[in-house]
């Protein structure tokens, strides 16, 4: 594991720089190695997976593979999610393009990585495809997502797709353990496991836990572990649901809207947070987070196809307080 | 011609049919005129001002030949000035109708501008008209603006309601133009156009503005126009949000929407708003939210367009009004929009979080979303562990910046 002395994020100090150091993910490692040994011949990729599994780590290989230190020179990178719009991309592509299509050495291309694709409606892809085929004599494509579907056929079957699944807890734990090693700092193997469990798979979430745990100084034990996990959790999510069950809708709603306004979240992610803070709520029964999973799951779908997530969002809060008057005796 | 004379007197209605536009209401108080054993004893005419209320009272009676007593805001309305004036009148039948030569009917008691009854001055007003309602042998018709005041409430109970939308902008245009013609004012269309748009439905401002700025040169063009203050420009929502609220049928909202020129997008963020104080069980509320939801779903299939939709969009929302009619209350609405200042109010400290998640994003290839999600929290831990840690050099952020993180509220 090389060590960039300069990051002081681990997850950016402890990130492979070639695919040898990367330890797991045999498979896909040994098919983009072949690719290495010959750079013309490798296709448009694209990485599917759930979010800190190295998707964007072995991007970030390959770019270090194909041209050295200079990878920045040659490589593109963008993220669908913050751009502006496919003409934002449109642009960014055609002019980084036109300044690296000579390529490094024997690599006869530019690499361009695009990250959260899924994020991109099917208008924007449709005009991406364009781009890809307009400027693939110069460029190559490494499209991130996390979920392969979300992504249009016609770009699909222009790349060479990898899947990432949960990464293996016991590697995670290791990796844990070498970072803490590294860093000087005791991490007590039941803590570890708190993190990992914690982390769902998610080895950046489970550094960057790590990383804060040991900033409280002194060992890292499960309960510092605890400590960091109840004060990174969104709270006012939490706050936000407490409130609507026990039927305070309007101020449920107040919650709402500082979150989306304080914080710029969108209805989707919040959606996203409230359903996950669902399944961590010990007071209800596991019928009762089903029932409310299936409400989460419609107005997830309707924010969607609407036109003002505020709107989904209170009425799903709406729905909550109904929900709370129902199990009222009970709950 | 008296040229010292308000055209809006001038050209007052003379007959229902000169009045523009409100062609149900119109209806409606002629068949309760013309029925002598009426379910009830008065009506209350409601609506936006400038409509017509009491031009077709006035000319309704004329028609029909009553004689109008008529009392309005300018008169007190305390409990003794009122059956001082109304009782009288609506007790018996008019002695002077005998000698007319009209088939007089009687009396007809007109109070215009009931909302106008407030405070200790007019102590026992609504009492006062209720008892005169209720003891009434004559007609009885009153004329409001906001037909949810607390106080007129009680009055609602004995009247029939009757109520009167603003007047379409092409029936202005056209009134508008008779008067021109009538006046010899060579008036550009497009200046009448937009004298009529400004009014927001109003007649009588319309005239008025059309009076003060072609007067004196008949002859009006658009650059004339342009001094023109926006009229009602608030008013139009809430009338728009009250009436929505207090219709009794998804019918009489929907056409009230499709009538209505606010826009829609701020209006159902207002409705939305004020639910909450519409509907206190949480069982309707959630009944009506799913139903602004469902509005919400077809807002976002019109785009920008697919306005053949709307129509949908106003039924879904209509809807959300009438989930528990008889459990309606007048409320205090709110508005303009919870969201618009929330979002104004917070700016400040969203464009901070995306300049600090922008930086985050620079150094540890993640969108800003994974920097809000998955660093942030963690980062504002560290900094509030190691005071002057080194990871604020290599983010290179401000002094602002780490200000803001450690003082930021958890999300």
């Amino acid at each position: 594991m090389a060590v960039n002395e300069e990051a002081l994020m681990w997850v950016e100090k402890y990130r492979p720089k070639n695919l040898n150091e990367v330890v797991d993910l045999h498979d896909i490692v040994e098919s983009l190695k072949a690719f290495m040994k010959n750079p013309k011949t490798m296709p448009h990729l694209m990485f599917a997976g759930i979010p800190g599994t190295g998707k964007t780590t072995l991007a970030l290989c390959i770019a270090h593979e194909l041209f050295g230190p200079t990878w920045k020179n040659f490589t593109l990178e963008l993220n669908a999610s913050d751009e502006r719009g496919i003409d934002t991309v449109r642009e960014r592509v055609k002019d980084f393009s036109r300044y690296s299509r000579s390529g490094f050495g024997n690599v006869p291309f530019a690499l361009i990585i695009l990250d959260e694709c899924d994020q991109m409606t099917g208008p924007a892809q449709t005009a991406l495809r364009r781009i890809m085929e307009t400027s693939s004599r110069t460029s190559r494509f490494i499209l991130i997502c996390n979920q392969s579907s979300k992504i249009i056929e016609p770009i699909q079957s222009r790349c060479a797709i990898f899947r990432f699944s949960k990464l293996d807890k016991q590697a995670m734990k290791e990796q844990l353990q070498c970072i803490a090693k590294k860093e000087k700092v005791n991490l007590l193997p039941e803590a570890a496991e708190r993190i990992v469990d914690y982390s769902e798979g998610d080895l950046r979430h489970a550094i960057n836990a790590l990383q804060t745990a040991a900033a409280y100084g002194g060992v890292v034990d499960e309960k510092t572990v605890s400590v960091v996990v109840g004060e990174a959790s969104p709270m006012q999510v939490q706050k936000m649901i407490r409130k609507a069950l026990f039927g305070d809708f309007i101020e449920a709603r107040k919650t709402m809207y500082e979150i989306m306004g304080s914080y710029g979240f969108s209805g989707s992610e919040i959606i996203r947070q409230v359903q996950r803070e669902i399944f961590k709520m010990s007071d209800l029964t596991p019928e009762q987070k089903a029932d409310l999973s299936n409400v989460i799951g419609e107005y997830d779908y309707r924010l969607t196809q609407g036109a003002n997530s505020d709107i989904q969002l209170s009425a799903l809060l709406a729905q909550f307080a109904k929900f709370g008057k129902a199990i009222g005796e009970t709950y | 011609m008296s040229n010292d004379l308000l055209w809006v007197e001038k050209y007052r209605p003379k007959k229902i049919e000169d009045i523009v536009g409100n062609e149900e209401a119109k209806a409606a108080l002629i068949e309760w005129l013309k029925n002598k054993r009426r379910s009830k004893k008065a009506v209350l005419l409601y609506g936006p001002p400038g409509v017509g209320k009491t031009a077709l009272v006035n000319a309704a009676s004329k028609g029909f030949g009553f004689s109008i007593i008529e009392m309005n805001a300018s008169d007190s309305r305390s409990e003794k000035a009122i059956n001082e004036v109304a009782k009288p009148a609506t007790s018996y039948v008019a002695l002077d109708n005998f000698s007319s030569a009209n088939k007089g009917k009687g009396n007809l008691l007109f109070l215009d501008e009931v909302d106008g009854i407030a405070g200790n001055e007019d102590r026992g007003g609504v009492g006062a008209i209720i008892k005169i309602v209720e003891e009434a042998r004559v007609p009885v018709i009153m004329a409001a603006n906001d037909p949810d005041i607390d106080k007129l409430r009680p009055l609602k109970k004995v009247c029939l309601l009757i109520r009167f939308h603003q007047i379409r902008i092409p029936l202005i245009i056209a009134l508008l133009q008779k008067i021109c013609l009538l006046e010899h004012v060579k008036a550009e269309f497009e200046a009448l156009e937009r004298i009529a748009q400004n009014s927001k439905g109003d007649v009588r401002s319309a005239i008025n503005d059309l009076q003060s700025l072609a007067e004196e040169n008949h002859a009006l063009i658009l650059q004339d126009t342009m001094a023109l203050t926006s009229r009602n420009k608030d008013i139009s929502m809430d009338d728009t949000l009250r009436g929505f609220f207090s219709t009794k049928s998804v019918t009489e909202a929907s056409s009230l929407l499709s009538r209505s020129n606010v826009d829609y997008d701020e209006f159902i963020m207002s409705v939305g708003d004020n639910l909450p104080r519409r509907y206190s069980d949480p069982e309707e509320l959630a009944a009506a939210y799913d139903f602004v939801s469902q509005a919400d779903v077809f807002r976002g299939r019109i785009g920008t367009e697919n306005w053949h939709l709307l129509k949908y969009f106003f039924n879904a929302l209509s809807r959300a009004s009438a989930v528990a009619p008889e459990s309606y209350k007048p409320f205090e609405l709110i508005s303009p929009p919870i969201r618009i200042i929330t979002l104004f109010w917070t700016k400040g400290k969203r464009t901070m979080l995306d300049g600090i998640c922008g930086k985050i994003g620079a150094q540890c290839h993640v969108s800003h979303s994974i920097a809000k999600h998955d660093f942030v929290p963690f980062i504002k831990i560290i900094l509030q562990n190691t005071k002057s840690s080194s990871l604020i050099p290599w983010f290179k952020f401000t002094p602002e910046e780490v200000d803001f993180l450690l003082k930021m509220n958890r999300y």
